[in-house]
Order: C-alpha cells, then structure tokens, then sequence
C-alpha cells in the first residue's frame, strides 16, 4: 500500500480530504487515516462537512455540535451543527437589521427572504463551509481531514468559487463607481451619503473567506485529495467525469483507492450462481480501472467481514490502508 | 448704473438658471446610472428572491441589511421595469 509512503514523502500536505460518490467509504477512509496519523504522533482534527454527518457513527460517540472531540490521544472528531448555526446567523441578522434602522419588527418581505433563503440546501453547506474556514484559520492541529459531501456538492462548490471571486470583484468595482457617483449627486443635491463603506467591507470580507475556502480546496502544496470508488460501471463513470471537472479547477488529486473490494478468492470457492457473478464484474472492472486510472491507484482495499464501525474496526481498516504501524 | 447693475442681475439669473439646468439634468443622469448601478448591484447579491441565486446564500444574508430600505421598491421596480427616475419627468 503507498498510502503511507504519500504521507511521508509530502508532510506539507496537511488538508487531506477523501472525496467520492455516497456509500464510498469516505469517512471509514477520514476516520482510519485519523487514527493511523495520531497514532503516529500527529494532532488530528477529522471534521465533517456532510449535514448527512456520520463521524458519530463512526466513532460510536455522540459529537455532534459539541465542537473538537477527543477520540483517543491526538485524535480530534468534529460534527458541524449546520442547523443550529444557520438559526444562529439568521438571528444576527435580523438583530442588525433592527439595530440599523431602529426597528420593532421585521418587515414580511424582509422575514420572508430570510425563511426562502434558509430553505435552500446550498445554505447549510455553505454555512459550513464557512465553518471549515474558521476551523482551518484557528488552526491548532497537524493535520485537518474532511469528509467530503457527495460529489455533486463539492463540485458545485468548486465551480462557483471562482464565479463568485469575479462577481465580488465587478461588484466592489460597481460600488466604488456608484461611491463616485453618489457624491456627485449628493454635492448637488445636498443629500445624506449612504454608508458605502460599511457594503464595501462586507464584500471584502465575503471575497476573503471565499477565498479562504477556495484555497483549502486547491492548493497543491498544503492539500492531498484521494478519491475513493468501487468496482462498478456508473461509479467508474461518475469517477472519471470528476476528476475532468477537478483537472479544470486545479484541485490536486494525489490518487485513488478501490474500496469494497471482494476477496477474490472465494471464486475457487463452492459459491452460489449470483456472488460468482459479482466477482466476476469485480474482475472486470478493476480491470477497467486499472486502465482508466493508471498509475494512480494508491490502495486496495478489501470488503471487511463487519461494517467499519468502533475504534477495533477503524484500527484493523487503518492497518490494511496504511501496514502495520 | 442702474441699468448695468439690472443687466448684470438678469444675467445672474440667467447664469443660475442654466447652471441650474446643467446641476439638475446631471443630478438626474448620476442618480439614473446610480440606480441602473443599485439595480444591479441588489440583483446580483440578492437574485434569490428572484430566483435567480449566485452568491452563496450565506453570504447574499450578510448583505440583506444593506438592503432593507431598497428591498421593497426593487422588487416592485424590476417586475415593472421601470426607473425611479421616471418620476422626475
């Protein structure tokens, strides 16, 4: 296995994330790579990122919103409470808006807004997100791992990143021309100025943590991203399709680890019609991954007898992914 | 001299007069563009409310502040298509 050996030959690389579609293995991998790298002395934060979160799973703790847990020595757990953080913030702001305008109550249209916009999915994820910049900018750990949403998620983020870095840009650059022009009119009409310093901030602040977390995702030097997939023809694709999209926006991608693999054994085995079938799919795509993926695969790794559930299983799955330690 | 000093202050007039045409036509052209500008400025932060979503949401909640006051009358403005402008004539 050279999952050891990437760890070893590039220390920098401190944002490790394991990316793939649901039902991967992504926090199995999160959790086993935490334990192997406290184990060696490293001080870990493993957080989760997916409102979906199972690291309490995992870990057979209950560590959700109660902020960096101690697993064992070294090994920090971390489950976001996207939805107490997202009423948190929508309490900030309606406390603003009644501070800034003297106000007893929210106006419908206003209240309204804030209940559509916090429906959204995109909300909580990017509330998050938002929540990974925090965590990574405090710092305090060796290592930072994160288990990915889905697929379809992290793209989207990546994808918008860099849109939004050019709309803050025409955005401020469009302020400062309004800036101009509203003291034209201002001198003119002897009117009050609007505050556009304080709109001017807020964006500058919104471009810097967009920034922030951009980067997290795609600096090749700080951040190690496997990519984690089974033997089987539409995950393959979806595979293949992403590290395309990942390519485009530069994420690195240090490689990429089989997973649920069956031992392949039990095909000299007495075994009924259907699981010899299955391996020998299994055969046949590992084959299609071997070529479609060359040189990139880093691990294999076996289907375990039980879920991967409790620190004696995460142990044995870190073993197998990392060699005895 | 009473006569130039007439003169002189019809000219005044005159001269306060059309500046003051000048003052107001580019008040109104700077207040115009400035709209146009707060039109799309509001719309590229806040389109969600249009349906039309391209900052994060929360980050477009941080700015809805800034937008209270404008808020209602954008709406009505950009269903309407029409410019607080219009009402200067």
């Amino acid at each position: 296995m050279s999952l050891a050996r990437i760890f070893e030959q590039h220390p920098d690389r401190r944002y490790i994330m394991f990316g793939g579609k649901g039902g991967m293995g992504k926090t199995t991998f999160s959790a086993a790579a935490a334990y192997y790298l406290a184990k060696k002395g490293k001080r870990v934060l493993v957080f989760s990122v997916d409102p979906q979160a199972s690291l309490t799973d995992i870990f057979q703790r209950d560590i959700f919103g109660k902020g960096p847990t101690e697993i064992i020595p070294n090994l920090y757990a971390q489950e976001v409470d996207a939805d107490r953080r997202v009423k948190e913030y929508q309490g900030e702001i309606r406390q603003k808006i009644l501070d800034m305008y003297g106000m007893d109550e929210i106006p419908e249209e206003i209240e309204r807004y804030i209940h559509a916009a916090s429906a959204e999915p995109a909300m909580e994820e990017s509330a998050i997100f938002d929540k990974v910049v925090d965590i990574v900018v405090n710092g305090g750990y060796d290592y930072y791992i994160y288990d990915l949403v889905p697929l379809g998620h992290t793209l989207y983020y990546l994808s918008m990143a860099s849109v939004y870095d050019a709309w803050i840009d025409k955005i401020t650059h469009l302020r400062e021309q309004i800036r101009e022009y509203d003291q034209v009119a201002a001198v003119m009409r002897h009117e009050k100025e609007l505050d556009e310093d304080a709109i001017l901030n807020e964006l500058l602040y919104i471009k810097d943590r967009l920034k922030k977390s951009s980067s997290i995702l795609t600096d090749k030097n700080k951040t190690a991203f496997f990519f984690v997939l089974a033997a089987e023809e539409m995950v393959i694709r979806d595979t293949a399709k992403a590290a395309e999209l990942f390519a485009k926006f530069d994420v690195p991608l240090s490689g990429y680890i089989i997973n649920r693999v069956l031992p392949k054994e039990l095909k000299d085995q007495n075994i009924p019609e259907y699981l010899r079938n299955r391996l020998l799919m299994q055969e046949h795509y590992l084959e299609v991954i071997e070529k479609d993926f060359a040189g990139q695969i880093l691990a294999s790794v076996p289907e375990m007898e039980r879920d991967v559930t409790g620190l004696p299983m995460i142990e044995k799955m870190a073993k197998v992914m990392f060699g005895e330690f | 001299m009473a006569e130039q000093e007439k003169k002189s202050g019809l000219l005044q007039s005159v001269k306060k007069f059309v500046y003051g045409l000048v003052a107001h036509d580019q008040a109104r052209f700077a207040l115009k563009t400035k709209a146009s500008m707060e039109h799309l400025f509001i719309l590229i932060t806040m389109g969600d409310m249009l349906g039309v979503p391209i900052l994060p949401p929360y980050y477009s909640l941080r700015l809805l502040p800034y937008m209270v006051p404008q808020i209602s009358t954008w709406k009505r403005r950009m269903l309407r298509e029409k410019d607080l402008t219009d009402a200067f004539g």
